[in-house]
């Protein structure tokens, strides 16, 4: 796992940098420091400027299960906690590039191993006490110590090295790497700045996991995010207010965030969500599905719904290919003689017809995928990929060299048999909590049909699969979908390194179990370390064709991000990366009549 | 006093017992609560692995179901993985609001049973009562499900009735009466749900009941002394009835726990269900266990009332207890 965490490292610092490039060509880098008077270093974000006051009321689908950076795990948790915690450097969510955030700027040492971060000065926490480089070092200590079990700590480890933080004056910090890594500056975002004056004495009893639980007293909570605590009501509501310290302001000077409080209501499935903004009890809604997107679509009279295209999301189907072990039964490891085959892979992939998920699963409002990297992705997507379309024949002619042959029962149905005669029958096992991945097993199974192949579709409960996949090994083929929390390729390297848990057809392996599996950990790896963009995504590019070359995962489709907001939400533009509809919280506004009927 | 130490052995045992099943059947569910870490990218196989250790996750489970015993007797449920926090606390305030719900609705459900139910079993076979039979009959096929999902439909057309929550964003900005207003408004709809769920099956117990007593000799007599019809039913005849239906009441209050944690979802009522629902999906092992517990304490509290009414409404448990 050493060499994954660097990895993954490199493919942050890469991706850093790949969004800075994209950011100076695209838009001007939104944030440039201001001197508003000689204590305070506020940021500027250019943009509408909106109303202050009012209140945002938006749904989540789980409860948040706590506010504190260093144990949150579930979507919800880490939705809240964005709002109201912040990082050194961020990453903008719509231009998918880096801008200073807590950190006015940084400076990177020739040999790539050093990073100079110089902070903001006048910066407090929500609490109103100050900011400083000692908070910062405080903040990485507790990440790296191994007892806290913060989840994100392998990210700052390369090479079995933990990164080093030193502090040079009460603005300025070092971080010193073990290796250069690609990702660059981009590795700073999401690492919420904690307060030490809070949150030492916690840590020094070893109780740092147990604090900023929501029944936290809003005062004794504090972050530098644009919101902070108000109010929980368990099973109900979470009730944010404005942070009166925050650190951006508009371009007229108006402190950020504009709207006064911010709440997020507990609604249990995403149906309910609808109805409650179907009612106006919410403003904002995000992660739809297609269907409740055209039911909202229809009536567009007070709300706007935007699809705002194809996300990070990838789903794909693949089949086990994993090492048979003592308990895998006979079956499977028969079974498997086909997997292993490249053709008959590459013949799965040949006669599943994608469009038609698009279509049926996502109501168009999706793109079908040949590769890893979707369209959302703008700067690591290998144009020269080929998208061939569906071929039943080009199928067939696999098959048969293959080994493969037909026979045709008396009603006129064939059946594939392979080599030794024997049937070719196996089943996809789907999430049954996504009807989505249902859908697209049962077109699979469609599609396959008509190459003579009998296929059961499995719908099993999410655990069960996970446990199905990745422990027991038990299953023919899988239908699964995942989604890269960044646009770096580094954000995949589980998927991508043969010793990743996320390598699915065969996870966790000692020694690459083929040579071209050997070949994707020597791109991937280097990649990582290389330091240009070009370098990089030539790499990138190489091992994206070897997975297409051997289909071990036959990628299906992307949803598009959709998302709706009441019309009087002022700066409302949902971006494909997450948080949606959020990302920009500190600049969304109610319009004028609006801020008066929430008063 | 034997007979209610008797009932209280029972619940003990019972408690017991239901710990053990719900703590192997939730330990034999495939998978565990830090399955789903192993799709996240950002998290090493061995942070996982350590927290498996840290939560006992590694140990045998009788190893793990004595270690809970014995935190249990300490006052302590559990520690709910997902939370970071104890179980009890978490439960405790939305058991609250299930115990709202189900309160009112079971209250509720016996003030239209008893009533209609007499009025029906007094004019059993004529027509009034036949329309009410098939009336009930209609409400015991449709499924709770459909009703709460009928009930949603009719909120959001008719605007009247909120979508689902307890109370209202600005609750806290009410007078007391318009804090009860609005408690009660977003009750209207998950009660009358869970009403109706229930309520055919009462109905239909009160009347075969009270119809089964109102042939008994003693009240033609009573009649015969001419006291008067109301007193005759509701002094007389309701109390000859009453044991069955007793028991029932007891039943009743498990029939609208389930119900309720159903209603609840469908409707987001913060209560037990959503989260409980949430705990299961996420194998949130002590959570899930926690809440069984604690409906089949609620369960047990019900029945143990029912007991006290029927030891203080039937003289021969009274005799026979005191032998």
């Amino acid at each position: 796992m050493k060499t994954t965490s660097a990895n993954r490292l490199s493919r942050r610092v890469f991706s850093s940098l790949l969004f800075a490039l994209v950011a100076l060509f695209t838009q001007p880098i939104s944030a440039l420091p201001r001197q508003k008077n000689s204590k305070e270093e506020l940021l500027v974000l250019p943009g509408e400027t909106g109303r202050s006051g009012g209140r945002l009321v938006v749904s989540l689908r789980a409860e948040p299960k706590t506010l504190n950076p260093l144990i949150a795990l579930d979507v919800s948790s880490r939705e809240v906690i964005g709002v109201m915690q912040a990082d050194l450097v961020h990453i903008n969510r719509a231009t998918q590039l880096t801008e200073p955030a807590l950190a006015k700027s940084w400076k990177i040492s020739p040999d790539g191993l050093q990073y100079t971060l110089v902070l903001r000065r006048g910066l407090k926490f929500s609490d109103g006490s100050p900011l400083d480089a000692d908070d910062v070092l405080f903040t990485f200590r507790v990440y790296l110590d191994e007892k806290v079990h913060a989840p994100q700590r392998d990210l700052l480890i390369f090479d079995g090295k933990p990164i080093s933080v030193r502090k040079v004056d009460a603005q300025t910090l070092v971080f010193q790497l073990p290796k250069p890594y690609g990702v660059a500056e981009r590795m700073f975002d999401g690492w919420a700045i904690l307060s030490r004056h809070l949150l030492e004495k916690p840590y020094e009893e070893g109780k740092i996991g147990q604090v900023g639980t929501l029944t936290t007293p809003a005062k004794e909570w504090a972050g530098l995010g644009p919101f902070r605590l108000k109010e929980y009501v368990a099973g109900q509501r979470l009730v944010l207010e404005r942070n009166p310290y925050y650190w951006k302001t508009d371009t007229k000077g108006n402190r950020l965030p504009y709207l006064d409080e911010l709440v997020f209501l507990f609604v249990p499935n995403a149906d309910a969500q609808v109805l409650r903004f179907q009612s106006g009890e919410t403003d904002m809604i995000s992660r739809l599905s297609a269907e409740n997107f055209s039911v909202l679509s229809r009536d567009q009279k007070e709300y706007t719904m935007v699809d705002a295209g194809p996300g990070l999301e990838y789903n794909f189907f693949f089949f086990n290919l994993s090492d048979p072990g003592e308990k895998t039964p006979a079956e499977i490891v028969q079974k498997q003689k086909w997997f292993r085959e490249g053709k008959f892979r590459r013949a799965v992939s040949a006669a599943v017809d994608r469009e038609a998920i698009v279509r049926l699963v996502y109501q168009g409002r999706g793109t079908a995928l040949w590769g890893l990297v979707t369209p959302g992705n703008r700067r690591w997507r290998d144009e020269k990929l080929p998208h061939p379309a569906r071929s039943l024949e080009e199928a067939r002619s696999l098959l048969k060299e293959a080994g493969f042959s037909w026979d045709t029962a008396s009603n006129g149905e064939s059946t594939l048999r392979d080599s030794t005669g024997k049937p070719v029958e196996f089943s996809i096992i789907a999430q049954s909590s996504s009807s989505e991945r249902s859908k697209m097993a049962a077109v699979i199974q469609d599609d396959l049909k008509q190459l003579g192949m009998r296929v059961q579709v499995v719908p099993l409960e999410s655990r069960s699969l996970l446990d199905r996949v990745t422990q027991t090994k038990e299953y023919d083929a899988c239908v699964l979908g995942a989604a890269s929390y960044d646009a770096d390729p580094n954000s995949d390297i589980n998927v991508w390194l043969s010793s990743g848990g996320l390598h699915l057809w065969n996870p966790s392996q000692a020694h690459p179990a083929t040579p071209w599996e050997a070949e994707i950990d020597r791109l991937f790896n280097e990649q990582m370390y290389a330091r240009t963009f070009e370098q990089r995504k030539n790499l990138y590019d190489r091992a994206q064709e070897i997975l297409r070359e051997y289909q071990p995962m036959i990628f299906l489709a992307s949803p598009d991000i959709l998302a709706g907001a009441k019309k009087s939400v002022g700066n409302f533009r949902p971006a494909v990366l997450e948080p949606y509809v959020l990302w920009n919280v500190e600049q969304l506004y109610l319009k004028n009549d609006a801020v008066n009927a929430t008063r | 006093m034997r007979y209610l130490l008797r009932r209280f052995g029972h619940a003990v045992f019972l408690l017991v017992g239901v710990s053990l099943l719900a703590f192997t059947f939730t330990t034999l569910a495939p998978g565990n609560y830090f399955d789903e870490m192993r799709l996240n990218p950002q998290i090493a196989p061995e942070t996982i692995a350590a927290l498996r250790t840290q939560y006992e996750l590694d140990r045998p489970l009788p190893i793990r179901y004595a270690h809970w015993v014995s935190s249990v007797l300490h006052g302590d449920m559990g520690f709910s993985f997902a939370y970071n926090s104890p179980v009890l606390p978490l439960l405790w305030v939305r058991a609250r609001n299930t115990l709202l719900l189900t309160i009112t609705a079971m209250l509720l459900a016996w003030g239209i049973a008893l009533p209609l139910g007499i009025w029906s079993a007094e004019h059993l076979g004529r027509l009034p009562d036949r329309l009410l039979s098939l009336g009930t009959a209609a409400l015991m096929v449709i499924p709770d499900l459909a009703l709460a999902l009928g009930f949603l439909v009719i909120a959001v057309k008719s605007g009247r009735f909120p979508t689902g929550g307890m109370v209202s964003l600005h609750f806290e900005s009410l007078a007391f009466p318009g804090k009860l207003g609005d408690l009660f408004l977003h009750m209207a709809l998950p009660i009358t749900a869970l009403v109706l769920s229930v309520l055919p099956l009462l109905l239909r117990h009160v009347r075969a009941a009270l119809a089964e007593v109102l042939d008994a000799p003693f009240l033609l007599a009573a009649e015969g002394h001419g006291i008067s019809r109301r007193t005759l039913l509701y002094r007389y005849a309701l109390p000859a009835a009453a044991n069955p239906l007793i028991s029932l009441f007891g039943f009743s209050i498990g029939t609208l726990l389930s119900g309720s944690l159903l209603v609840e979802v469908v409707m987001s009522w913060p209560g037990l269900g959503p989260f409980l629902l949430e705990a299961i999906l996420a194998r949130d092992l002590y959570v899930v266990i926690g809440g069984v517990l604690l409906s089949t304490l609620f369960l047990i509290g019900g029945n143990f009332l029912a007991d006290l009414l029927l030891y203080w409404a039937d003289p021969r448990i009274r005799t026979e207890a005191s032998v």
